[in-house]
């Protein structure tokens, strides 16, 4: 079987380019013309929904790669090392800490910020967890906010875990609210859920 | 952060193949250690062999009633894996306690056997005294702050804890761990993958130079057995154990058939309490008898200036554990994962 | 009036950008050109700092200059005033000698062309440094020094105590703790010419702004400091860091934006934090418990570039009817970083010490706690001798001890059980000053129809955006989804600090007064010449629902413009306190019980339940003011069980991440039942609120530790309360 070969090799004595700054949210693809600088991958994966790339050096982490290259910053960084939650996004559907992924592991992979739940969810406007959110007050400062919403998506789309409280807010322990407005938080998922109709014993 | 070269492989001969290529390689599974180290600048690979597209995600029977995990099957798609609900109720206890949901979806069954410990001062390296870090500068954690220090296991030379939750269910569960390397392929017992640290703390595990783990393989599990996973903690929950016990007893009769004992929290590497276990066999289970066993599982116990109190935590972990796996047994099968991690909400039953 | 947007529970007007992941934090600013910073930090907590070694840094990819104390600019120490709104957080200047204070201490700053470059480059920068002994923690840093103006005695408290039927004396500790928030402090610094633009994580541009220009010797209107959205501060953020001056440095050196995001260890490390506590307090009563002597003395911790004092005991002489009482407060300088104001700075410390104290006297007597408490309560403030504005404190203990069912406690600790549970029930009075500051607003009504506030305040997550909107409605008409409110920015109208609890009586107030003369303008303006009832008499019109009314005959606000063709307008409004603060005093009260289950089996130890019921004036938006203060609650539940800063015997701090300083998560997370009583005080202002940021925290330290002390019979005088203090074998 052959295998594609997908690699950087790190020279310390060669400095790549910074990536061109992408503004547009939806136009997230380098020209396929564009050659990679030395030292860098090319990564090719969906992002949001929309089809994107980008030239990394491989100790570039996801979650810087989204904020500075792609300019999606409503994915936060708290504490860089999977201790906090807040730069919780969608790998695959799964909800995964974005400070522990290299950017350049996500080649061929889905991946969904905050910016893009709205568009994955059926329906119009916002997501009924951002609705609930909002409506419930399930923040403060709002910094954890994405991480717990990317959380509670996944978690209402996770039919393993039990919807009483005490599973969800084990489920929810890895999004940690400073602020300390977990009870509107859980009020907000109850309230979402029953919206959505995927109550669980 | 420092930089790297990054392969992404897809075959497990050129995975090896290409880690023996550096000096310093390191393969990356779920990352959840390996990036955080990298990060801690305390792991400083030349080259990252990205092993994620390996078709090592499986989970299958094998006709001998053994299970067989591939090594990249994440944390949460093992503990909730009906097999393994059925079958091993206490790996699915333990893995849940761990973590968080976030890191168990990233967190692989090989990369959390290579979990690396938690001391402080293995984390910080600029604390010149490790010999886990750097064999032969010291431990600062024998005189530092080492309140989540090991008790068991420990040498003069590290007293670094094992954090891991998963690899406390399978110490009591065995099996054997395959890996594949420049040698061919091979299988190390589960008990014998985890090495004590002796005066080579640098060297946490049986695996040679640029192996590979490939799958584990759990031994069948025991009939009308009950299990428990008990982790204490200081919050509910997405903290490592301070002191943590694992239990499967199956009855005969009235008395006590088989009983299976492991550690977390207190130990340098997944313990077994193979003599507390002795005691209780053939025994018609107690508190008296379950006490006695705790005293011996930690009567070769060390503890240092700030982690006593681990001595009587960790009985206490024992004896709350073996009460409750008994219920589990004499309830019946072992049904879906019971376990008390501390994460249980405290609301709701109040008088 | 017919529009009631005040008192309401009106969701957030910013939250549809921060549940899309649209509110933009400082961090979250990129610019043309922009660099990145990455701090070098002292691994040591004392000594010289000998040589930095650049070379192999300065030959890694992206790296475009080290900024340190060979190549920094001569700059000016800021003057450190509170009056003159240019107070820091350290008034040392970064690199400003070779002396190493603390763990963290910045020596260096690399600044790359991307975050990944500075980061892996800053590694590679080599620092060579002699050590000194450290002072390593308040217990081995001696008594300290008192501080003078904070020492407070009322009466004659030792002959009071002497004399006393019942006395405790007890001492109390409180563990160093972090502010932790879950932003860390940032810094993105442009200069164009000899004007600086500053996005910062801060909670008071107009301080950050004075600050840097005292340090840069500009005018304060060549800065300009922008802070649309913050992640949360607790009083970190109030005073600006080192951080900053280092960031603006480096970009007037580099002639280039510079973006300086603190990694989260030395976040821990050099922004703060609340200080390690010692106090003694020794308390004398009569046999019915009524109090007779309050003697507080407390002790934190400073650094040694900083004389930082909590004030622990200062709310103490407030607190109950107590005719002789002695407050003094120390600091001790020790080698961690300096500490700052965090969340119900002092009074929280305070509160637990003195709280514990009153329940171990309760103990003493015999007496219910709450009972006891009654019997002290005071219709004045002893400290001040005047009375108390609005005080229901009273009632405060009958709702909430009705709520949580606090007949049910049978006084005997060890008594109340559940299969293998210890229930143990406490409580605490809980207490925060209420303050007020000066605040100038502007409203401006826009030819669109919209009314538009602008106020140089920020929100930090408290809601100020909302309660501006609730206000500017209320007294407009204007329907809230028609009001813009500009909040973050030194360039509009000076608004106070967000902290202390005193943004919303300070802000409101002139955001009332700037839109009442703004339609006062708009009236004026419309009977004049050319406008839409020119020769109307004043009297004549009314301004309601968001129009002018002249009899029958109505015309909306962008009618009225375009009739005057004007674009707005305006007015601007400046408000202050006045002397009502020499008529009264003001403080908000209230009463926290709590519920642990205390598992001797295993050593767990967990808050079941919480009631707080606060006296805390008029809510203006009872949804953000609950989870305000239901956040405090769970800030107190991390004070009381889990968190601490720990240093090593040679002053490096140990625990500088989110895995080893622990704070509350989900799952910890209790019953929370908050109440709120509505008494507007409207002596203090006309809103009739005084904040709620800080009181919840407070009392929940002490209600925890004294529903411990019932489940266990232990009694604990040391916060955090881990399980190694209460486990039983």
């Amino acid at each position: 079987m052959a295998e594609s070969s997908r690699c950087a090799v790190f020279d310390p004595r060669e400095a790549p380019p910074s990536a061109p700054h992408l503004d547009s949210r939806t136009d997230y693809m380098l020209s396929e013309g564009d050659r990679s600088p030395p030292g860098t991958l090319r990564v090719g994966f969906t992002l949001n929904g929309h089809p994107a790339s980008i030239d990394v050096e491989p100790n570039v982490v996801l979650l810087d790669a989204l904020r500075d290259r792609f300019s999606l910053t409503g994915t936060h960084k708290g504490c860089d090392h999977g201790q906090c939650g807040a730069c919780t996004v969608h790998l695959d559907g799964r909800a995964v800490n974005a400070c522990l992924i290299l950017a350049a592991s996500v080649d061929g992979a889905r991946v969904t910020t905050i910016e893009g739940l709205a568009a994955s969810h059926e329906g119009e406007g916002l997501h009924p967890l951002q609705r609930a959110f909002h409506q419930c007050d399930a923040y403060q400062c709002g910094y954890c906010t994405s991480g717990q919403i990317m959380s509670a998506a996944a978690l209402i789309d996770d039919e393993r875990v039990p919807s009483d409280d005490a599973s969800v807010r084990e489920a929810m322990s890895g999004n940690i609210c400073r602020c300390g407005a977990y009870k509107n938080i859980l009020r907000a998922i109850r309230t979402a859920r029953a919206e959505l109709g995927v109550d669980r014993a | 952060m420092r930089n790297f070269s990054y392969q992404a492989v897809e075959r497990v001969d050129s995975a090896v193949a290409r880690h023996t290529e550096f000096a310093t390689s390191a393969f990356l599974a779920g990352g959840t250690t390996l990036i955080d180290l990298i990060k801690l600048d305390v792991m400083r690979p030349e080259q990252v062999v990205d092993v994620n597209r390996l078709p090592l995600k499986r989970i299958d029977l094998l006709d001998d009633g053994r299970i067989r995990i591939g090594a990249l099957v994440s944390n949460t798609e093992l503990a909730h894996h009906p097999l393994i609900r059925a079958r091993h109720p206490l790996l699915s206890a333990a893995l849940l306690s761990g973590a968080s949901t976030q890191l168990r979806n990233m967190a692989t069954t090989a990369g959390n056997l290579m979990q690396r410990t938690r001391c402080a001062y293995f984390r910080d390296p600029t604390v010149p005294e490790c010999n886990k870090r750097e064999p032969g500068s010291g431990c600062a954690a024998l005189t530092g702050i080492n309140r989540l220090h090991a008790v068991l296991g420990t040498s003069e030379h590290c007293v670094a804890t094992h954090p891991s939750d998963m690899c406390v269910a399978l110490a009591a569960i065995e099996g054997a761990v395959e890996v594949e390397g420049p040698a061919g392929k091979r299988e190390v017992a589960l008990l014998d993958f985890h090495l004590l640290p002796g005066d080579t703390p640098e060297r946490e595990h049986a695996l040679e130079a640029d192996e590979l783990i490939t799958s584990v393989v759990l031994a069948p599990h025991l009939d009308s057995a009950g299990a428990h996973y008990l982790k204490l903690r200081d919050r509910a929950s997405y903290e490592f154990a301070l002191a943590s016990c694992g239990v499967i007893l199956a009855l005969d009769g009235q008395r006590i058939g088989q009983v299976r004992i492991a550690l977390g929290g207190v130990a340098t590497k997944p313990w077994r309490a193979f003599e507390a276990e002795a005691s209780l066999v053939g025994v018609v289970p107690g508190r008296e008898s379950f006490e006695q066993a705790a005293r011996l599982a930690l009567a070769h116990a060390r503890a240092l200036e700030h982690n006593a109190f681990k001595l009587p935590l960790a009985r206490q972990a024992i004896v709350r554990a073996l009460e409750t796996a008994l219920d589990d047994a004499q309830g019946g099968m072992s049904p879906p994962a019971r376990s008390d991690t501390g994460a249980g909400s405290p609301a709701g039953d109040s008088p | 009036m017919t529009v009631e947007a005040l008192n309401q529970r009106t969701a957030r007007i910013d939250g549809e950008l921060k549940v899309s992941g649209g509110a933009d934090y400082a961090g979250d600013h990129q610019l043309p050109g922009m660099l990145h910073g990455y701090p070098v930090v002292s691994p040591v907590a004392s000594g010289r700092l000998e040589r930095l070694d650049f070379d192999a840094a300065m030959g890694a990819p992206g790296v475009v200059e080290i900024i340190h104390g060979g190549n920094f600019p001569r700059l000016n120490r800021s003057p450190d005033s509170m009056a003159e709104e240019n107070k820091v957080g350290e008034v040392r200047l970064p690199f400003e000698d070779d002396q190493i204070h603390y763990h963290g201490q910045y020596l260096a700053l690399v600044v790359a062309d991307s975050f990944e470059h500075a980061r892996a480059a800053a590694r590679l920068v080599s620092i060579e440094f002699s050590c000194a002994p450290a002072v390593a923690g308040l217990s081995s840093a001696g008594e300290g020094r008192e501080v003078d103006d904070e020492a407070v005695t009322l009466g004659e408290p030792a002959r009071a105590l002497a004399a006393a039927e019942v006395r405790i004396d007890a001492e109390y500790r409180i563990a160093t703790e972090a502010h932790a928030v879950m932003e860390t402090h940032a810094t993105l610094a442009s200069w164009q010419d000899d004007r600086l633009t500053v996005y910062e994580s801060t909670q008071g541009v107009v301080f950050h702004r004075n600050a840097l220009a005292q340090v840069f010797a500009m005018a304060p209107e060549q800065v300009e400091v922008i802070a649309h959205y913050i992640g949360s501060g607790f009083g970190s953020k109030l005073f600006m860091w080192p951080h900053s001056v280092i960031t603006c440095a480096a970009a007037r050196l580099l002639g280039r934006p510079v973006r300086t995001v603190l990694p989260r260890q030395w976040n821990f490390a050099n922004t703060g934090h609340r200080p390690a506590s010692l106090q003694r307090v020794r308390l004398g009563a009569d046999r019915d418990g009524k109090l007779q002597a309050i003697l507080h003395d407390a002790l934190n911790e400073t650094s040694p570039v900083e004389a930082y004092s909590d004030s622990c005991a200062s709310a103490t002489p407030s607190m109950y009817a107590c005719d002789h009482v002695a407050v003094t407060q120390r600091i001790a300088e020790v080698n961690h970083g300096t500490p700052t104001s965090m969340r119900a700075p002092g009074e929280a410390s305070g509160n637990f010490a003195l709280e514990t104290a009153l329940d171990e006297l309760a103990v003493e007597l015999g007496v219910c706690p709450v009972e006891l408490r009654r019997r002290n309560f005071t219709v004045r403030d002893p400290a001040s001798g005047l009375p108390w504005s609005s005080n229901h404190l009273l009632e405060c203990f009958d709702d909430a001890a009705g709520r949580f069912g606090w007949e049910r406690r049978d006084p005997t600790p060890r008594s109340m059980r559940d299969g293998h549970e210890l229930i143990g029930y406490g409580m605490a009075t809980q207490s925060w000053s209420a303050m007020r500051k000066h605040c100038t607003a502007r409203a401006s009504f826009l030819a669109d129809g919209r009314l538009s506030i602008a106020t140089g305040t920020q929100d930090i997550g408290t809601g100020t955006y909302t309660i501006v909107a609730q206000t500017a409605s209320q007294l407009s008409g204007v329907p809230l989804d028609r009001v813009e409110v500009k909040l973050g920015d030194s360039q509009l109208p000076a608004g106070p600090l967000s902290g202390g609890s005193m943004a919303t009586a300070s802000t409101l107030p002139a955001v009332a007064g700037a839109v009442r003369e703004a339609i006062a303008t708009l009236q004026r303006l419309s009977i004049g010449e050319g406008g839409r009832f020119e020769d109307a008499a004043p009297s004549a019109l009314e301004f309601r629902d968001g129009r002018l009314w002249h009899g029958d005959e109505s015309a909306s606000v962008a009618e009225l413009l375009q009739t005057l063709e004007r674009g707005s307008v305006d007015a601007v409004v400046s408000t202050a306190p006045g002397d009502e603060q020499k008529r009264a005093s003001f403080r908000s009260f209230g009463a926290v019980f709590v519920e642990v289950r205390w598992d001797p089996g295993i050593s767990r130890l967990r808050v079941a339940r919480v009631v707080s019921t606060i006296d805390g004036g008029r809510m203006i938006n009872p949804l953000t003011a609950h989870n305000q203060l239901e956040g405090g609650v769970v800030m107190g539940l991390g004070m009381a069980l889990f968190e601490r800063l720990e240093y090593e015997r040679d002053g490096r701090l140990h625990n500088h991440n989110f895995a080893d300083y622990i704070v509350p998560v989900h799952a910890d997370m209790p019953e929370i039942e908050l109440v709120t009583l509505d008494y507007p005080d409207l002596a203090f202002n006309e809103f009739g609120a005084r904040g709620v940021g800080e009181i919840g925290l407070t009392g929940v330290g002490a209600a925890v530790s004294n529903a411990v002390f019932h489940a266990t019979g232990k009694r604990i005088r040391e916060l955090p309360i881990r399980l190694e203090a209460l486990l039983e074998e």
